[in-house]
């Protein structure tokens, strides 16, 4: 735990010193008063500093009493398998959206999901990935008007 | 008097046959998302934001407020069966209510519970109508620099709770108001920080980054460890007995006001009203020792004050403009979405809309008090969806919510990319809560000052001269300072990440 928040503490000083150098590109100021970069100047500014403090404050802080298994942040053994899957499964579903549509890209999403999740039955994988996507592609777009994208096939 | 003449006429409308459809499909909803556990308010708010699409400014803000509230109520039925609260106020229910459900009442428990959670509701919001129009007048009186000072108060006051993690917090703000800065700058029209690419020139959408630091994020948290031992509970009876009402009965009062002020004061957090209720009920039981046993006083003292609480927390958004909590900011960005800016001028500019949606609140409670006692049983059965289609079918709506704005696939990115941040902050006990308040609070918190320094000429003495900016800018270093050298005995009050 203790190393993971150093290595998150160190992401974001290195984001606050981003921002910095980036607000720095920016005017300060102009004739009417402060200018666009003066806000994010004295907020990154400002987080810079907090991380500095916060990044000497765990590094001064004891090694973690628990055993290592518990201080794991990153997914691992069955439950990282479906954490990852469901990573994986949203991102390759928003690369082929636009291009096979939204019912035959949430189909694929839905079953792919609930097996990776553990479920083996195939009916209700079937009717759950059917109604999942073509069927709240009709509730939406018919009934509540949200636009969602058609690919190539028309689907 | 001027308030009550508004309030029946925003009875008039919110009675009518679309709003009453609209509020009753929120409190199921709200209802359905807060027993299924691992999703909050704030995140199943956020996630049926599309739903509300296609409805008009007043209708959407009417269901997404049912949601909220009918959310805060369904927290409870998985905190009495299964001791995992559906959302973070119900956390005190577990203690008292799960234990009932052990012993075979759990009917009872969820039945005295909706009963505390509508009288608590109703009571702040007959509260909220007495107390918003005249706080709303006084802030027409405010300039930048008191609305500066109201949000930094605002920000400083969540950060303060964030307990032994303040450090973190203050820097998890600033990380924040930094996001809220990416887009057309607010006074000049200047692109910052959008480095070409065009999708960033309206900022990181609200709807995205909510859906992905709680939606997606709590989805990942319960994919990694699943749940849950759900209790077979009795449902038949669903009424408590009459001793059981007695017993309450002070119970629901105190939780009201405690629920109430809390609720009033920006950045408390849902889980402090309902844990201040629970000690004070102790405190004042003559019985203490039942407390943690099963004592039907625990469970109407922590839901009463966690609804009252709720609609309270409307009270800052509506007169000030001030979300308390990040539903409150959920909520503060669905306004926005629909052209609305909660705040003073809301009183002046909507008033029709600001009575209909407050008037709902009644109708709501009524509606939740409907379904929940005698859908109990119904409820129950919800906990028994398979986690595999329940995350499949959540996921659905983050999906369209996050694309469905504005039809960008980039928000979907945007979504996943802020799921993963949000769950590996959640893991590293980095409170989330603060940095979704500045997100939103960024923009307007930008405008105020510098408007404030151009009147000035760049001068920061002009808080000085303005004693209220003045004292509010003081409330938040002295409770900070307060809480920096607190007794050791305050240290559990910390707010939650949810609500």
């Amino acid at each position: 735990m203790r190393q993971g928040r150093l290595v998150a503490t160190g992401a974001m000083l290195a984001f606050c010193l981003f921002a910095l150098w980036q607000s720095l590109l920016l005017p300060l100021t102009d004739r009417l008063g402060p200018g666009p970069g003066f806000f994010p100047f004295w907020l990154s500014s400002f987080g810079t500093l907090l991380a500095i403090v916060s990044l000497v404050s765990i590094y001064r802080e004891p090694p973690d009493p628990v055993t290592a298994d518990e201080v794991r942040v990153l997914p691992h053994g069955p439950g990282g398998n479906r954490l990852i899957a469901i990573v994986v499964l949203i991102a390759a579903t928003t690369l082929v959206m636009e291009i096979v549509g939204f019912r035959l890209a949430m189909l694929a999403f839905n079953a792919a999901l609930v097996v990776a999740l553990g479920e083996r039955r195939w009916l209700p994988i079937s009717i759950f990935a059917v109604l999942g996507s073509f069927g709240v592609y009709y509730v939406f777009t018919t009934w509540l008007d949200v636009l969602l994208p058609v690919g190539w096939l028309g689907f | 008097m001027e308030s009550l003449g508004h309030l029946l006429s925003g009875f008039a409308a919110a009675l009518s046959i679309n709003y009453l459809l609209y509020a009753f499909a929120g409190c199921m909803l709200g209802t359905l998302i807060g027993v299924l556990p691992g999703l909050g308010p704030a995140a199943g708010t956020a996630i049926l934001i599309p739903l509300t699409f296609s409805l008009d400014a007043t209708g959407a803000i009417i269901m997404l407020c049912a949601i909220y509230y009918g959310a805060m109520y369904g927290g409870t039925i998985t905190s009495v069966l299964i001791n995992v609260p559906g959302e973070a106020a119900s956390v005190v229910t577990c203690i008292d209510g799960h234990q009932m459900a052990r012993q075979g009442r759990a009917g009872s428990a969820l039945g005295i519970a909706a009963i505390g959670s509508f009288v608590g509701g109703t009571l702040a919001t007959v509260a909220l109508v007495v107390v918003a129009m005249p706080l709303a007048s006084l802030a027409l009186k405010f300039g930048p620099a008191e609305f500066f000072a109201l949000m930094v108060a605002g920000l400083c006051l969540v950060v303060g709770l964030a307990g032994r993690n303040m450090l973190a917090a203050l820097l998890m703000t600033a990380i924040g108001l930094l996001f809220a800065m990416v887009g057309v700058d607010p006074v000049r029209g200047a692109p910052r920080f959008t480095f070409g690419v065009e999708e960033l020139y309206d900022g990181f959408g609200f709807v995205p980054v909510v859906m992905g630091l709680f939606g997606v994020a709590e989805l990942l948290l319960a994919a990694e460890k699943r749940q849950t031992h759900m209790i077979e509970a009795d449902l038949k009876t669903w009424l408590p007995t009459r001793q059981e009402c007695r017993d309450s009965v002070g119970a629901i009062g105190r939780g009201t006001v405690v629920g109430f002020v809390l609720g009033l004061i920006p950045g408390v957090g849902a889980i402090v009203p309902t844990f201040m209720a629970y000690v004070l009920e102790k405190r004042v039981s003559k019985t203490p020792e039942r407390f943690g046993k099963g004592a039907i006083e625990g469970v109407a003292s922590a839901e009463t004050a966690n609804n009252a609480y709720a609609n309270a927390a409307m009270v800052p958004l509506l007169a000030l403009g001030i979300p308390s909590s990040p539903t409150i900011a959920v909520l503060m960005g669905a306004f926005i979405i629909n052209g609305i800016t909660p705040g003073p001028f809301l009183f002046q500019e909507r008033p029709e809309l600001v009575w209909t949606v407050i008037a709902s609140f009644f109708v709501g409670n009524v509606l939740l008090l409907i379904l929940n006692l005698p859908l109990v049983g119904l409820w129950a059965k919800l906990l028994k969806i398979p986690f595999s289609y329940m995350c499949a079918g959540v996921l659905i709506f983050c999906v369209i919510g996050a694309y469905g704005l504005k039809q960008s696939l980039f928000d979907v990115w945007v979504m996943l990319g802020f799921g993963i941040i949000g769950y590996l902050l959640r893991k590293l006990d980095f409170p989330i809560a603060p940095a979704i308040l500045a997100l939103i609070l960024g923009p307007m918190m930008e405008k105020s000052l510098r408007t404030t320094l151009e009147i000035s000429g760049g001068s920061l003495a002009i808080f000085l001269d303005r004693p209220v900016a003045l004292a509010l800018l003081a409330i938040p270093v002295i409770v900070i300072g307060v809480l920096l050298f607190r007794p050791a005995s305050l240290a559990p009050l910390r707010t939650s990440d949810t609500d």
